[in-house]
């Protein structure tokens, strides 16, 4: 595939032609912003919840200057982009998925996600991360701009980075490199089937524990004698400058963390992700002003005698208790349906703004970013995406331009080439 | 008088080796064999009861069996006053003194056939030949279970595998094999689990029903043949007995019973799993006899309310409806027989016993169960059953009315033979005692709490003591304190000397100095009242249909509705028209218009929102038991879904709740020709048999690619590990279904009938129609090729997310598609696949459907068509027919469903919005007429399953800490299949 970067110097009349010959015409990749933007007119979802219609925002090296419904002052040189009808968005954020770790399910050579061993919280996805995935443009061209590439397995799996969708390599692709920890809690719900289980549990929260333990007596050491790369990537989780992201799902599970890790570490950030059966502990969350990750809006409900929308039912009802709530989707594939999830969310009982909040604002500050990005304010960066209709509603969610920190990028890939290419064979239209 | 009775049978016991044939060691030791039995209360069955009885037994034959009369000269007498004789009860469902082991020579290696060596059945899971007889020696330990529960004969079996040869039935009572059995095959019992063979095949449920079926027609036609072949001229040669077939649930016995039905058998008896109430219209309307345990469960430790939510409703429901069970299927005039099955000793037998009698089960009934049904059914009542003059005497001695509480087997009556079972005075040996001894305490009281005996030591100072029993003495003993510095055990007889009770015997001191002692009764004391443990109260829950949560207490029935003001999507030419009305009577559409009215109906306001024909789901592996996939063969044709469908799978309301009315139940992908589909609607609440729906045309699940080549594992062993050979196994399995219609045309008779060549001849003659698992562009061609060799056509090609490039291809074959939306990247062969699939083989005017094969997309298949708009540009019409009448018309039932037409059945969505748009939910969704879901009802069922598991849940408790043992509980959830799934 070409790659061109003088995309603002070809004529329409090319544009036309270029279009047919080239998939990309676009940068594939995030060059610094060249040009002033205007996008006039449209609907601009703030990502904050609220919603502002008829407005135009500028872009300008890379930041959103202004958004108004006044448009006076016009600076020179600026192209405008006419937006009227459009719905504009700040970048979708998808947390807790394994894109560009993973590439093929089944096939084991793909995989790199999992590290040998219980306790690696020193390996890091932000070196692992294959920007020349072919999952990841599938989720660009829904508007996910920004993924969170989460290792898996084990007791404590690793480290995540926060990554465009899109980029050179790791290193340009990197949004927030090391934001946090990924531990997974022993899951307590099996502990009494079997005796042998429970020793296993048992044996896993005595391992977990002492871990801790002895990474946090090295961390607070003014001069270890000894190095271990283990513990020294505790220290930043130990004093809150990353997150600890626990994976769990049960109730029982949430209280066990929250007794064993919260009380004995107070300064540390720590995040449930899943947390199935958050409904069950809001008080105490909100309590401990914990933010929650769920993973699956769209999953089955655990027990048979849960209500079937329970899932559906669960970001509401945590955000109604004053919890924090991002909306994820585990998986590498699956997750370019994230706005899907939140949509589903608005069909029982949720504010749609709120919803779309919970894919944009909420997961920024879980990741500490807000103030960079998760919405179309001032300041932040110009990460946009200009839908035909809803984004949340696949009816309409359809996806005509990505701005990257104000520069448009190409979101067609080999998906779409292979649409027109066997339309072509065919004689279909378009 | 009694003590003597007592003794007696004690000593006869062991004067019971008088074998005939058995050369003699020593001089013989020859006994009278005249009885008389006398003054008892005699029930000769479960209605006629003798009082001051007399039985007259001359060498183990009954040869009066009446009202007392003078005892002949030479009889030896024995005297029952007060006690109750009964026939002795029959266990039909037993491994009794089966002493067996599989052979660990017939350890598999490749899994294919079996490793048992010699002129056996193919499958080792099939084992005709094998007689319980052969292996059966009585078991000391396990005797004595059957005989405190008053079994004095059982059916003892092989329960191991899936034809487990014959049943011996034997007598608990003998100690010796040649005398204790009975009959040497009494029946031929059966079950749908493999048990310890190694065999590969069966690895599903369904599975397990083909090789029954095809055995039982092996049998048929292993008699027109020249081969040998042990296994099933055994099975021939017993063809007369009943069949005794070990079901493990109420769904599996009706599964049984359409076996049953098919071979047209009418001597099978089932063995049920105790949850017969849950279908007890069903049960009864099969007409088979069924054999069925009391194994009520412990209530469940939920006092943690996180180990409470692991319980489903159904579990709990169970817990407190299963002890009124068997008064259920009386009730149901199910004839039945009673097990030992699942009770852990004689003692809990009992004690189910009679708590299924104090739910209603009547005293005669039960009596009947344990008597004289079994032994009808088993073709014995001649010589056991009831008590009759020139039968054998099978009898049991109990101390007082067997269903009254702690009533005791005393003995065992076995022709000649005795055996005691409790031989521990009958007297009480509690009450205040006199104590003469050097000891410094003069009294000592003996209590009764439930079965366990505890004392107290009383003079200056009251010291506890723990009493124990042995060989028909007692031990007493100190119980250690701290405090008391004294240690004391005593060891005595009890003994009734001119009506007092005295005990007499030694104690010894913590010195080591013995004395002796007497203990002289000078009060009867009261028994302590025991915990009320079995006072679960009369059934309080009512019956669910499904028994799950958001079961209804009563089925629903088909409604007469107009729907006022609806946007119908009509799914026909008149398109998506706004503000009409839809009436629906008797389970179909039958009017639609504007302003409908009809003073019958109930109306519906739907001003506003969407009426749609409901979902279908092309490929589902919903409610599906113990197993998707048959994998062990290449070819299965022979297994059916149809015979594995679970009715209650929560997932079934899921998908209601989803809009979804009905679905093609596939078979899973790992092999090139898996089993037979069902096509149900989701009728939540009826049968499995009900689900399905009437008059369809059969289907077949074919797969290929990476599945069926086995890629994620495995072996390697199974052909075919290429796309090559899959072929073969095509062109190769059609050929010689070929050949089987040319060889039954020529020999009818002799030509053996093969489920498996049928199913795919039926494929040859357009009978039963493909479904195909596919995904990439090669193999695709392929079996079009294949198809057209045979001169087919195939019918669906589903997942087929590469058919978008052989488009042409399909077009030209007619074939249709059922395909996911946006699904990719999981495996190898399914890297080209492109959400733009559904879009384009639409376009190129071929029937394509959107399926889910997962059961939480399923629910949400609206969602996953309105993809097509976002990746195809359809419009949502078009979108829209490809969950509803595009399935329909690939299942071949749009006659019936996928449409709103007059005429057409009543399978109807009120949706709320746009049923593409993502803020759509339904309101109501109606199958046949029939409302299965509603917001309203089912706000109202949760609030009831809410309710309900909490009443349970707090009795549970309350149980607990009365101290009640309790049990912990994990409920199994169902399963959520997908093709990928191994089995």
């Amino acid at each position: 595939m070409k790659i061109t970067t003088v995309k603002m110097k070809i004529k329409s009349s090319n544009r036309l032609y270029l279009c047919l010959l080239i998939l990309a015409y676009f940068p594939l990749f995030i060059t610094a912003q060249e040009q002033p933007t205007y996008l006039v007119g449209g609907t601009f979802h703030i990502g904050n919840g609220e919603v502002v219609s008829d407005a135009h925002l500028l872009m300008m090296d890379g930041k959103i200057i202004e958004l108004s419904t006044r448009f006076d002052n016009q600076i020179k040189n600026a192209k405008i982009v006419d937006v009227t009808g459009k719905h504009i968005y700040p970048g979708i954020i998808a947390l807790n998925n394994i894109m560009g770790l993973n590439e093929i399910d089944a096939v084991r050579a793909t995989r790199d996600y999992n590290e040998v061993g219980a306790f690696n919280p020193n390996v890091r996805t932000a070196i692992a991360y294959n920007t020349d995935s072919k999952i990841l443009p599938t989720a660009l061209f829904n508007g996910i701009v920004f993924t969170q590439a989460v290792p898996q397995g084990g007791q404590i799996s690793g480290s995540s980075s926060l990554f465009y969708t899109k980029g050179w390599n790791w290193e340009d692709a990197l949004v927030l490199e090391d934001d946090g920890v990924h531990l997974n809690y022993p899951d307590l719900t099996t502990a009494n089937d079997a005796l042998d289980q429970a020793n296993t549990v048992q044996k896993q929260l005595e391992a977990l524990v002492l871990f801790l333990e002895e990474a946090y007596q090295f961390c607070t050491l003014p001069k270890p004698q000894v190095f271990n790369l283990r513990f020294e990537a505790m220290r930043k989780v130990f004093t809150g400058k990353t997150n600890l992201y626990v994976h769990v799902g049960t109730a029982k599970g949430m209280l066990s963390a929250l007794a064993l890790i919260k009380d004995k570490y107070p300064t540390i950030k720590l995040i449930f992700v899943g947390a199935e059966e958050a409904y069950q502990l809001t008080s105490t969350l909100r309590l401990y002003k914990i933010p929650v990750v769920l993973t699956a809006i769209h999953r089955l409900p655990i027990y048979s005698h849960e209500p079937y929308d329970l899932s559906y039912q669960l970001a509401t009802m945590l955000l109604d208790s004053g919890i924090q709530v991002a909306i994820a989707q585990a998986g590498s594939w699956e997750s370019r349906n994230i706005m899907f999830h939140a949509g589903t969310a608005v069909a029982f009982g949720m504010d749609k703004e709120k919803a779309l909040s919970c894919i944009t604002l909420q997961p920024a500050k879980i990741l500490g970013i807000a103030n960079r990005i998760g919405s179309l304010e001032i300041g932040k960066e110009a990460t946009i995406v200009i839908s035909e209709g809803d984004i949340l509603d696949m009816k309409s969610s359809k996806i005509s331009t990505v701005y990257i920190k104000g520069e448009q990028v190409e979101i067609n890939d080999v998906q779409q080439a292979l649409n027109k290419k066997y339309r072509q064979k065919f004689k279909l239209k378009e | 008088m009694r003590y003597c009775f007592l003794i007696l049978f004690y000593f006869w016991a062991n004067a019971i080796f008088a074998q005939p044939t058995f050369p003699l060691n020593g001089p013989s030791n020859q006994k009278p064999e005249h009885f008389a039995l006398a003054h008892a209360t005699v029930w000769t069955n479960s209605e006629q009861m003798i009082q001051d009885a007399l039985l007259l037994i001359e060498n183990g034959k009954l040869i009066y069996v009446g009202a007392y009369k003078n005892i002949p000269a030479d009889y030896t007498l024995v005297d029952l006053s007060g006690k109750v004789v009964y026939p002795s009860f029959i266990d039909l469902f037993s491994d009794y003194g089966v002493q067996w082991e599989p052979k660990k020579a017939y350890r598999n290696t490749h899994g294919f056939y079996s490793a048992k060596r010699g002129a056996f059945h193919w499958n080792e899971a099939i084992r005709a030949e094998e007689k319980a007889a052969a292996y059966f020696n009585p078991d000391e330990k396990q005797k004595a279970g059957y005989l405190t529960a008053g079994f004095g004969i059982t059916l003892s079996a092989i329960q191991d595998g899936i034809c487990r040869g014959s049943a011996v039935l034997v007598s608990t009572v003998s100690s010796s094999a040649q005398e204790a059995i009975l009959k040497e095959e009494a029946t031929m019992n059966w079950s749908f689990n493999k048990g310890s063979s190694t065999v590969d095949y069966p690895n599903s449920a369904m599975g397990s029903v083909a090789l029954i079926r095809q055995t039982f027609y092996d049998t048929k036609w292993i008699k027109t043949q020249q081969e040998s072949n042990i296994s099933l001229t055994s099975l021939a040669k017993n063809q007369d007995l009943p069949v005794l077939f070990d079901a493990e649930n109420k769904w599996a016995v009706l599964r049984a019973h359409k076996i049953a039905n098919e071979l047209n058998a009418k001597n099978w008896i089932i063995k049920g799993y105790g949850d017969e109430y849950q279908r007890s219209k069903e049960l009864a309307e099969m007409r088979l006899p069924m054999v069925i345990p009391v194994n009520f469960p412990k209530p469940y430790d939920v006092e943690d309310p996180f180990d409470a939510n692991r319980v489903s409703l159904a579990d709990l429901m169970h817990w407190e409806q299963a002890p009124g069970n068997l008064a259920s299927v009386n009730a149901a005039k199910i004839p039945f027989s009673i097990t030992m099955k699942g009770c852990e000793d004689g003692h809990a037998f009992l004690k189910n016993i009679r708590l299924a009698v104090q739910q209603g089960l009547p005293e005669t009934a039960a009596l009947k169960a344990l008597t004289e049904t079994p032994a009808k059914l088993i073709g014995a009542s001649a010589f056991c059953g009831s008590i009759r003059e020139g039968m054998s005497a099978h009898l049991i001695v109990c101390d007082k009315p067997i269903f009254e509480k702690d009533a005791k087997v005393l003995a065992h009556w076995n022709g000649g033979v005795y055996m005691p079972v409790n031989f521990e005075t009958d007297f009480p040996v509690t009450g205040l005692f006199e104590l003469q001894s050097e000891l410094p305490y003069q009294q000592i009281q003996i209590t009764q709490q439930g079965a366990k005996l505890t004392g107290s030591l009383i003079g200056n100072d009251t010291l506890e003591l723990s009493v124990s029993r042995e060989a028909g003495t007692y031990q007493l003993s100190l119980i250690p304190d701290k405090k008391a510095a004294l240690h004391c055990t005593m060891r005595l007889a009890f003994v009734k000397q001119n009506n007092v009770l005295q005990a007499s015997g030694i104690a010894t001191w913590q010195s080591g100095k013995t004395v002796s002692v007497l203990l002289k009764q000078v009060a009867v004391s009261n028994l302590k009242e025991s915990p009320k443990q079995d006072s679960i109260q009369k059934l309080v829950s009512q019956i669910r249909f499904p028994f799950v949560e958001y079961g209804y207490t009563k089925i629903p029935e088909p409604e007469e509705v107009i729907f006022k003001g609806a946007t119908v999507w009509t799914n026909t030419k008149s398109g998506i028209i706004g503000k009409q009305d839809v009436h629906i009577k008797a389970g179909k559409i039958i009017a639609i218009g504007a302003e409908l009215s009809s003073a019958t109906a109930k109306t519906i306001d739907a001003k506003g929102l969407h009426l749609t024909n409901g979902i279908i789901d092309e490929h589902s592996h919903l409610a599906i038991y113990k197993g998707v996939n048959e994998c062990s063969q290449a070819i299965t044709a022979e297994v059916r879904i149809g015979d594995v469908i679970q009715p209650e799978d929560i997932n079934i309301y899921r998908q209601l709740a989803g809009g979804v009315i009905g679905a093609q139940l596939l078979h899973g992908s790992c092999n090139p020709v898996g089993g037979q589909s069902a096509l149900v609607k989701l009728r939540w609440g009826k049968s499995a048999e009900e689900m399905k729906i009437k008059g369809a045309d059969g289907f077949i699940k074919f797969a290929l690619g990476e599945n069926v080549k086995q890629s994620g594992g495995g072996p390697g062993l199974r052909y075919p590990q290429t796309r090559m050979g899959v072929e073969q196994i095509y062109i190769d399995a059609f050929n010689r279904a070929l050949q089987y219609e040319s060889e039954l045309k020529q020999h009818p008779t002799t030509t053996r009938k093969d489920l498996e060549l049928e199913s795919l001849l039926e494929i040859i003659r357009k009978k039963r129609f493909i479904s195909c698992h596919s995904y990439v562009q090669s193999e695709i061609n392929m079996l079009l090729h294949v198809a057209n060799q045979f001169g087919f056509r195939v019918n669906t090609f589903t997942h087929i997310l590469e058919g978008y490039k052989v488009a042409d291809k399909m077009k030209a074959h007619g074939v249709a598609a059922s395909t996911f939306a946006d699904w990719w990247a999981y495996k190898f062969e399914v890297m080209d696949a492109i959400p733009y699939n559904g879009a384009i083989l639409n376009d190129m005017g071929i029937v394509t459907a959107i399926n889910s094969d997962d059961a939480e997309m399923g629910r949400r298949l609206n969602q996953e068509a309105a993809k097509m708009i976002k990746y195809g540009n359809l419009s949502e019409e078009a979108a829209w027919k490809m969950v509803t009448l595009n399935p329909a018309k690939i299942l071949h039932i749009d006659h019936l469903t996928g449409s709103i037409e007059i005429g057409k059945d009543a399978d109807l969505v009120l949706w709320n919005n746009n049923p593409l748009s993502i803020y759509a939910k339904p309101l109501y969704t109606f199958v046949d007429g029939i409302c299965y879901f509603s917001l309203a009802s089912d706000l109202k069922s949760r609030a009831e399953v809410q309710q309900e598991r909490n009443r349970i849940v707090q009795k549970m408790i309350a149980l607990k800490q009365q101290g009640v043992k309790t049990q912990k509980q994990i409920s199994i959830q169902d399963e959520n299949y997908h093709c990928e799934d191994e089995n």
